[in-house]
């Protein structure tokens, strides 16, 4: 088994570089389709690694995401909470699961997260796409979750080895 | 959620973790910042040569401008005395620059490298070269978040220059960085090509300051209000540099009588007109 603590960073520079994908610049047409990196990484080490990423690091990581972005306190802290809740609800499932059907799952849990926060804005009157535009990125995360399955669980084998 | 939205309970968090945030928005902004710097090396002389020249005939042309400007802001401060009413003050800026934008495909903002440690405030108004940008809406120690004129939660009070027609411009909710004017009754005169300025209520930005092209006028007769749709002056989305306005703007209303006779010598007046705002 990999080291805890090796572990541990891995999942901190994880979380790191989902965070910098979530905010790094892009032209204004692909910011409607940016798939929801953190999210894809709470899920994936729900899957992998149950017993060190929960709803409480799913809710650290999201009220950090919150400072980052300038958004309200919670909006993204109750999604990935949300996120992590479902992803440990199917977990035993999505283990068995190849990558393209992880994917379908991982498309109706993005989806719900980007459901609660359109509540949200609509509750605190935030700034909200009209109509189903919030949903895009749902359908890019689902998109992703292959390359980013592949590219986690490659970083993990290979501390394995060590 | 509610204890940061209606009572700012997590202000001090959020400037502890502003500042925490500053490396990874430094990283995130890093392509940007290579490309631009690329751009600058590559750049072929004969480029260098053209953008030289166009720079020189701007600069004799806004001399020129501002030559006239000034002998008017002259005559204009003159005719403002005349009236008692007090001068309008020249704005000091703070030169800041963007170094992101929101995430948030819903919001316009962006995140500006002047915070608290600068000097920047809450409700400050941020310009750019072209036209008014938007302002300050949080305040971190060494960073702030500037909301923009486009944001649909975000209504600038302006006026026609060409007749003083007041109207308030509120940002498109489709995206496309564009304004609405709202509630602008039909038979009011605003016409295709017009230009709007700020008019100074409201307080918070400062009075005569460029904010829109009007692209459309739609009036109908079932509709109590005609659509009418701007273009902002100011270049929101490839600019990186802004300024902030230090000073407050001058109150542009006449003074009233009970400090009329400190008017009467000049500057000490106009300091206590500033002061009782």
């Amino acid at each position: 088994m990999v080291g805890s603590a090796l572990l541990n960073i891995l999942i901190a520079t994880s979380f790191m570089a989902a965070a910098l994908l979530a905010i790094v610049p892009m032209p204004e047409w692909a910011t409607y389709f940016r798939p929801e990196w953190i999210a894809l990484a709470v899920v994936y080490w729900v899957i992998r690694n149950p017993e060190r990423v929960g709803i409480g690091v799913a809710w650290i990581v999201g009220i950090m995401a919150d400072a980052l972005t300038g958004s309200l306190f919670g909006l993204h802290a109750l999604g990935l909470a949300l996120v992590a809740w479902l992803a440990l609800r199917l977990r035993l499932r999505l283990r068995l699961f190849g990558v393209f059907r992880q994917a379908s799952v991982v498309l109706v849990i993005v989806g719900l997260q980007l459901l609660l926060s359109q509540w949200l804005r609509i509750l605190f009157d935030l700034p909200r796409g009209t109509e189903m535009t919030f949903l895009a990125p749902a359908l890019t995360s689902a998109l992703f979750w292959p390359l980013a399955w592949m590219l986690l669980d490659r970083f993990v084998r290979l501390l394995d080895l060590n | 959620m509610t204890a940061d939205q209606r009572f700012g309970y997590m202000d001090h968090a959020r400037q502890a973790l502003g500042v925490a945030a500053i490396p990874v928005y430094w990283l995130a902004d890093t392509p940007a910042r290579i490309s631009g710097s690329l751009e600058e090396v590559f750049v072929s002389r004969a480029e260098l040569l053209d953008e030289n020249a166009r720079l020189r005939e701007e600069l004799m042309l806004s001399r020129q401008r501002f030559q006239f400007a000034e002998s008017l802001a002259v005559e204009n401060d003159r005719l403002l005395a005349l009236q008692n009413a007090s001068a309008l003050l020249e704005d000091e800026v703070l030169p800041a620059e963007i170094v992101n934008v929101s995430p948030d495909p819903f919001s316009r903002r962006v995140l500006i490298d002047k915070g608290e440690r600068d000097g920047a405030f809450e409700g400050q108004a941020v310009l750019e070269a072209n036209g008014l940008m938007g302002q300050v809406v949080q305040v971190m120690p060494f960073s702030s978040w500037v909301l923009l004129i486009t944001d649909a939660s975000h209504v600038t009070p302006v006026e026609v220059i060409r007749n003083g027609e007041r109207a308030l411009a509120r940002g498109s909710p489709d995206g496309d960085a564009e304004l609405d004017l709202e509630f602008v009754i039909p038979s009011q005169d605003i016409e295709v090509g017009d230009s709007l300025i700020s008019s100074g209520m409201g307080q918070v930005y400062p009075k005569n300051y460029p904010v829109a092209e009007v692209i459309s006028v739609r009036r109908s007769s079932r509709e109590p209000y005609a659509a009418v749709r701007a273009r902002p002056m100011a270049q929101i989305r490839s600019t990186r540099h802004v300024m902030l306005v230090l000073e407050a703007a001058a109150p542009d209303y006449p003074v009233l009588a009970d400090e009329t006779d400190s008017v009467a010598d000049g500057e000490s007046g106009l300091a206590s007109a500033d002061s009782a705002n």
